[in-house]
């Protein structure tokens, strides 16, 4: 029967599977080696899953190495499944290595709990929730680089737009994410999906921007607009992230969580 | 086209960012001019079936608009240009709430002029109301516009604006229809209760009654730290040590000292001698055994540490005579209810009710709430959050098209546009 105790021989197999389609992506132009290298190591892991489900005779999403373990699994497969469609090995790279943190977390930490997690925080949405919105603040920083870039060097024919488009609409994708998944836990936790906490005002701020991107560059418009649009978006995403704890407005909110 | 239009004289047809700036502004001003005139917007006056009347009018509206063929105030209505203006209206709208603290309550001061202005009340203020509610009109119109020519391939589009669509107006209007009260139940008390508290503390009574069986309660350890005896502060004040206690024995290094916990016990009653022993029972409290050694000097100093309760006395460490080891109160790890719930129909339920697992019944869905934060594990009564929701079930609609919709936006990026550039 399949418990954790077997864990480290599964996630071995895919560690091992998915640094070398890491270093693949690195190095080479073509990486077809490195798509089989994922898959195997991605069979593997999803193997455990399975295994450790019947085993269990619930899904194994109570705990938070349990949702570890799909974190890791569906981020492999969405960033599998951007490559496929517009071949960008970077998402692919990111993901692996993403997706790897969890799996070696796993491995040193497969506790129940993490200790002295308040009781609000002890929820299957928190690893999910979390990690969407870290993942698409790096994709939406990527975003910004490009859009700079853009703004400095200013061509109404460069191409990076596109890029840009995209990196955009993949990273709004998971904030959107992030938040719905936010409020669904916050109704669980707190009984309301959205009480304009000062941490969630700027969310919102923060979403509104990107979605004023998304729509002004709607066929192809305004990309100069759009690009400083851009940059205030991700001012407003590090107010959202690190700054609302030093706003007057921030004395009293419940996502500021104190020192101990 | 970029940026490169012939210039056409403003108000003549189609309407453009112009003209279109000019209106949001208007709406702005509007709104502005009801604050000052009639005060806040109250939501509980557009309770049902206002909400479903004056919303749902607004949509009907829009939809025998769209049947007109070739409107351009409808093309207009379910534009870019309109949308996007709006959007920049609430972020700017947003932005100003973000800085102001908001208030809950009613006014206990002498109003301000942000408070004249609705800024530190924004989501019931006019203005915003106005934008929010010229949002929906304006969504509902940009579906509609596509829905003219259904095509399998705007699903996307779809997903995300029907589903927003549905979201901002079950969460919107429906919160006029939302209730929310704190009930305070004790354990084990002859009848179950049925009163509760609403937002401005009156008391109310509800066709539902719970009883609660027990209170549960489970915390984790405490943890040892270091304070200066005059300043009651931690050390090192810059980042201050703390140290989980547990089952497993280690030592510990905080500024010079070495910690060695000789025993710990998490349910602990003292003896006459100063000393401890496991008692599990009510009022029994954390405490630990513990070994310090100055570094510096050698000397070594032991003795009992407790965090204290309601049922038994503190007890530091002087390890010097400038500093104390120090046992901090556990933290919850888990509070639960078992409870039984009785609804006006009949209707009974027997569960556990804990944070982060609330038990829905019909409308109502209830939540651990709280409880005597003084006595922790002792507590003799729980609280529950009661919250009335009718329209919950469409706000989760709404969220599930919303996060199938974010999906596809990994993938459909700008493909959709290069396409529409070459018909
Ligand atoms: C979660 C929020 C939203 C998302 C993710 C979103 C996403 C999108 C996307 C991806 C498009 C391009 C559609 C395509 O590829 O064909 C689009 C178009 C559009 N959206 Fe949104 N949108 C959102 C909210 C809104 C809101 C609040 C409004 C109106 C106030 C709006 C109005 C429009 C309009 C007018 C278009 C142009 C479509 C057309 O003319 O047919 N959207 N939106």
């Amino acid at each position: 029967m399949i418990s954790w105790d077997h864990f480290n021989w599964f996630a071995g197999v895919t560690l091992g599977c998915w640094t070398v389609s890491f270093v693949n992506i690195l190095l080479n132009k073509k990486i077809l080696w490195a798509q089989v290298f994922t898959a195997i190591g991605f069979i593997s892991y999803g193997l455990f899953i399975a295994l450790l489900w019947i085993n269990l005779e619930r899904p194994p999403m109570r705990t938070m190495g349990e949702t570890r373990l799909w974190y890791s699994f569906f981020l492999v497969l969405v960033g599998y499944i951007t490559y496929a469609k517009w071949q960008y090995k970077w998402m692919l790279s990111y993901s692996l290595f993403v997706a790897m943190i969890f799996v070696i977390v796993n491995i040193l930490k497969p506790e129940i709990h993490s200790k002295n997690l308040m009781p609000a925080l002890q929820s299957i949405w928190f690893v999910p929730h979390v990690t969407a919105y870290i993942l698409s603040y790096a994709i939406l920083g990527a975003a910004t680089i490009v859009g700079l870039k853009q703004l400095y060097q200013y061509d109404e024919n460069d191409k990076l737009i596109d890029f840009t488009d995209n990196l955009v609409y993949i990273g709004f994708g998971l904030l959107m994410l992030g938040m719905l998944m936010g409020a669904v836990w916050a109704k669980a936790a707190w009984g309301h999906y959205w009480s304009w906490d000062p941490k969630e005002t700027w969310a919102f701020v923060t979403a509104a921007a990107y979605l004023f991107y998304i729509h002004i560059r709607w066929n192809n418009h305004y990309r100069k607009t759009a690009l400083w649009m851009l940059v205030i978006a991700f001012i407003c995403l590090m107010i959202t992230w690190k700054g609302v704890n030093y706003l007057p407005s921030a004395k009293n909110s419940v996502h500021v969580y104190g020192q101990q | 086209m970029t940026n490169k239009q012939i210039k056409k004289p403003i108000w003549q047809k189609p309407w453009h960012f112009t003209e279109t700036i000019l209106i949001v502004v208007g709406i702005y001003l509007v709104g502005m001019v009801l604050q000052l005139s009639v005060g806040t917007f109250k939501f509980s006056n557009l309770a049902w079936p206002l909400n479903i009347i004056i919303g749902g009018s607004g949509i009907v509206l829009i939809l025998l608009l769209s049947l007109r063929k070739q409107s351009s105030f409808f093309q207009w209505l379910s534009g870019v240009p309109f949308s996007v203006t709006l959007i920049a209206a609430l972020i700017i709208q947003t932005i100003i709430m973000g800085i102001t603290p908001q208030l809950a309550g009613a006014l206990t001061h002498k109003p301000t002029v942000f408070d004249t202005l609705g800024f530190t009340r924004m989501t019931s203020s006019w203005p915003f109301i106005l934008i929010y509610f010229f949002t929906i009109l304006a969504l509902t119109a940009a579906i509609l516009n596509r829905l003219r020519i259904p095509k399998w391939r705007d699903y996307a589009f779809y997903l995300n604006h029907i589903g927003l669509l549905i979201f901002l107006f079950a969460s919107g209007f429906g919160a006029s229809d939302m209730k929310r009260y704190v009930m305070y139940v004790e354990e084990n008390a002859e009848m179950p209760e049925w009163r509760v508290y609403s937002e401005n503390k009156d008391v109310l009574e509800l066709p539902i009654a719970i009883s609660l069986k027990d209170f549960i309660m489970e915390e984790y350890a405490p943890k040892l730290t270091i304070i200066g005896r005059e300043s009651g502060k931690s050390i090192p004040e810059k980042d201050p040590a703390y140290f989980q206690l547990a089952d497993k024995k280690t030592d510990i290094e905080i500024e010079g000292w070495t910690i060695k916990v000789d025993s710990f016990i998490m349910d602990a009653v003292r003896n006459s001698d100063k000393s401890y022993r496991e008692i599990h029972m009510p009022g029994s409290c954390p405490a630990a055994l513990v070994t310090v050694q100055e570094k510096a000097t050698g000397k070594k100093i032991s003795g009992w540490v407790c965090c204290g309760n309601y049922a038994q006395l503190y007890m530091p460490l002087m390890i010097s005579d400038k500093y104390s080891l120090v046992m901090t109160r556990p933290e919850a790890k888990r509070f639960a209810s078992d409870i039984e719930v009785v609804a006006a129909s009949g209707e009974k339920v027997s569960t556990t009710l804990e944070v982060n697992k609330p038990l829905k019944m019909g409308n109502w869905t209830i939540y651990q709430y709280g409880y005597d934060n003084d006595a922790g594990k002792a507590s003799n009564y729980s609280s529950f959050e009661l919250v009335y929701d009718p329209w919950l079930n469409a706000v989760y609609f709404g969220i599930i098209l919303c996060a199938l919709g974010s999906l596809c936006l990994f993938w459909i990026g700008n493909k959709k546009r290069k396409e529409r550039n070459n018909d």
